[in-house]
């Protein structure tokens, strides 16, 4: 088991938040939406695991690298 | 009488000149993860094809009576030996002695190997190693050189030279610092090991007593970091791995200028369609997809080799091959700000457009190009000067062109995607402007939409009436594109495309009027 910090790859804003903390998602399920340069940019689950943590809320502006989710790896 | 004595030392001497390091050193160095120098070549090279130059040079150790007492090997070996069957020249440091840091007669045989590929126009692959010079120096009282004479040639005009002349790969395998760096990235692929190579400027000491900062080697110069910077093309994840990058990125370039690039036999079908193409873009032009899945359906099976992924990500650039015929691919990835031009993706870009004319190899490129970034950060980091250098390389490039119109093609940095007398064909899903039709409308309808007794709603009518009004027919009907196809037909015309320009590819050899640059 690891715990993984899921950033995100670019700037922009939450579109939608898709999972919550205590999920259990597979490798590549979508764990939130960003929006940027008006694209809806999927941020997926790199592993299968646990949600620990969703760091940031719909609408809330993200910085490219910014860490927006906890994942605990199976 | 015969030279019978003197054979016999010679060989004395190679096999002295062999043993590197000794068995401490190798040993070592086998500790750190690394294969020596020697063990590189071997597993770089098509079997048993190594020939050395220079098999003794050293720093040899005389008595009064003239008898050898102790003999250090040069710390570079150099020499010919062949690569899926053509040859190539191969060197590197010894980091078994010296740290790889040059004595007199490696550092000597260093210089010679970028010459030697040069003069004998086959591709250097470097093996680094090794932080460069030292304050201890090369030569001095043990009979070395001690600085160039003033009219001594300057020693890097080779470095830069090569890059116009043969293709040039640079392996890090180890710590590699200041001149040894440099080379990398003059080089026109480089390739570090994940866990057992950082590339520095200047290496912990250095920094921690001018800059006070503690950091380690990784830290400062390791794979995560050099992925990013695009210092390195690609990361591999072991030095076999590695060498395998090494001998794949070669089989898709020429020898040098005067050559061709190698066209093979293709097994894969030049007419193959893929189903999946007709689907690939989402109708809704905000939803992103995957460019590189559509790249793997059209070129031949298997062929497709992308460098610098994670270094300016919104671009794509690939090697590959249609119908066997090696060509340069080109594509946005518009999961990473939809794709957009960043200061980063303009080098990127603008790099290997001048690899690909350097070595005559057909671009392809897949369009979806939103523009230049823009945003504070964007303008900070000066983006639309690296821009323009991707459009001027585009746009003065001599090889054959092909572009295919995916998505998006907005703005200036559209220019970038075409090279004079590209081969034009689009899909269904185009669309193209100066801007795009969501934030393009605000700009241009911005009193109308103000005057609205419900702004949003009429920006949202005006978007929604340009929309139904944008088709992809007009651009065929106006011969603004050659073909207007269906995303399935795009490897046949592709693969017909690389026929026609068979005797194009002919005229190209030679030198570019301007070849890469790091």
């Amino acid at each position: 088991m690891a715990r993984l910090r899921i950033e995100s790859e670019v700037t922009g804003n939450v579109w939608k938040v898709e999972s919550a903390p205590g999920a259990n998602v597979q490798a590549g399920e979508v764990l939130l939406i960003v929006e940027s340069m008006k694209m809806e940019v999927p941020v997926e689950a790199p592993a299968a695991g646990t949600v620990a943590e969703i760091l940031v809320r719909e609408e809330d502006a993200v910085a490219e690298g910014q860490p927006v989710a906890i994942l605990d790896t199976a | 009488m015969s030279w019978e004595e003197e054979a016999a030392e010679i060989r004395r001497r190679r096999r002295l000149a062999k043993q590197q390091g000794g068995q401490t050193g190798i040993a070592k160095q086998h500790a750190r993860g690394r294969l020596t120098i020697r063990e590189r070549i071997d597993a770089l090279l098509d079997p048993g094809s190594f020939q050395e130059q220079g098999q003794a040079t050293a720093l040899p150790d005389y008595d009064e009576n003239d008898r050898l007492l102790g003999f250090v090997p040069a710390n570079y070996v150099l020499g010919f030996g062949r690569i899926a069957g053509r040859r190539v020249v191969v060197g590197g440091e010894d980091f078994t002695l010296k740290g790889g840091s040059p004595n007199a007669a490696g550092l000597r045989k260093s210089v010679y190997a970028e010459h030697l590929a040069v003069r004998y126009k086959v591709p250097l692959v470097r093996s680094l190693e090794g932080g460069g010079g030292s304050v201890k120096g090369g030569g001095g009282r043990r009979g070395g050189t001690v600085g160039e004479p003033v009219f001594a040639p300057p020693r890097f005009r080779i470095i830069a030279d090569a890059l116009g002349q043969v293709p040039v790969v640079s392996m890090a395998a180890g710590a590699v610092a200041g001149f040894p760096a440099g080379r990398l990235v003059a080089s026109h692929f480089s390739v570090m090991t994940r866990h057992t190579a950082q590339v520095m400027i200047g290496g912990p000491a250095l920094v921690e007593r001018a800059l006070g900062a503690r950091l380690t080697k990784d830290a400062l110069g390791g794979a995560a970091v050099h992925a990013k910077s695009g210092i390195v093309d690609n990361v591999a994840e072991d030095e076999p791995a590695m060498f395998a990058q090494v001998r794949r990125f070669l089989s898709y370039l020429p020898s040098n200028i005067h050559e061709r690039t190698p066209r093979v036999e293709s097994d894969d079908d030049p007419e193959r369609m893929e189903e999946e193409l007709v689907r690939a873009v989402p109708r809704q032009s905000n939803a992103p997809f995957d460019m590189r899945a559509i790249i793997d359906m059209i070129v031949d099976q298997g062929t497709a080799f992308e460098l610098n992924r994670d270094y300016g990500p919104s671009q794509i650039i690939a090697l590959a091959r249609l119908d066997g015929q090696p060509v340069g691919v080109l594509a946005n990835d518009n999961t990473v700000y939809a794709g957009a031009m960043t200061a980063a993706a303009g080098q990127k870009y603008r790099r290997f457009v001048e690899l690909c004319d350097t070595f005559h190899l057909p671009i392809v490129n897949f369009v979806d190009q939103p523009g230049f970034m823009i945003g504070p950060e964007a303008e900070r980091d000066g983006t639309i000067r690296y821009g323009m250098a991707a459009v001027c390389a585009a746009v003065q490039a001599r090889v054959p062109w092909a572009s295919i119109q995916v998505r998006k093609g907005f703005g200036v940095a559209t220019a970038a995607h075409y090279g004079p007398d590209a081969y034009v064909l689009a899909w269904p899903s185009v669309e193209s402007g100066a801007l795009p039709l969501e934030g393009g409308v605000a700009v241009a309808y911005h009193r109308e939409i103000a005057a609205a007794p419900d702004p949003d709603a009429k920006r949202r009518e005006l978007e929604d009436r340009l929309r139904k009004a944008r088709s992809p027919y007009p651009r065929a009907e106006s011969f603004a594109v050659h073909e207007l196809i269906d995303p399935r037909e795009t490897r046949p015309t592709l693969c017909r495309w690389v026929d026609w320009i068979q005797p194009l590819l002919d005229e190209l050899t030679g030198p570019t009027t301007f070849p890469m640059r790091p």
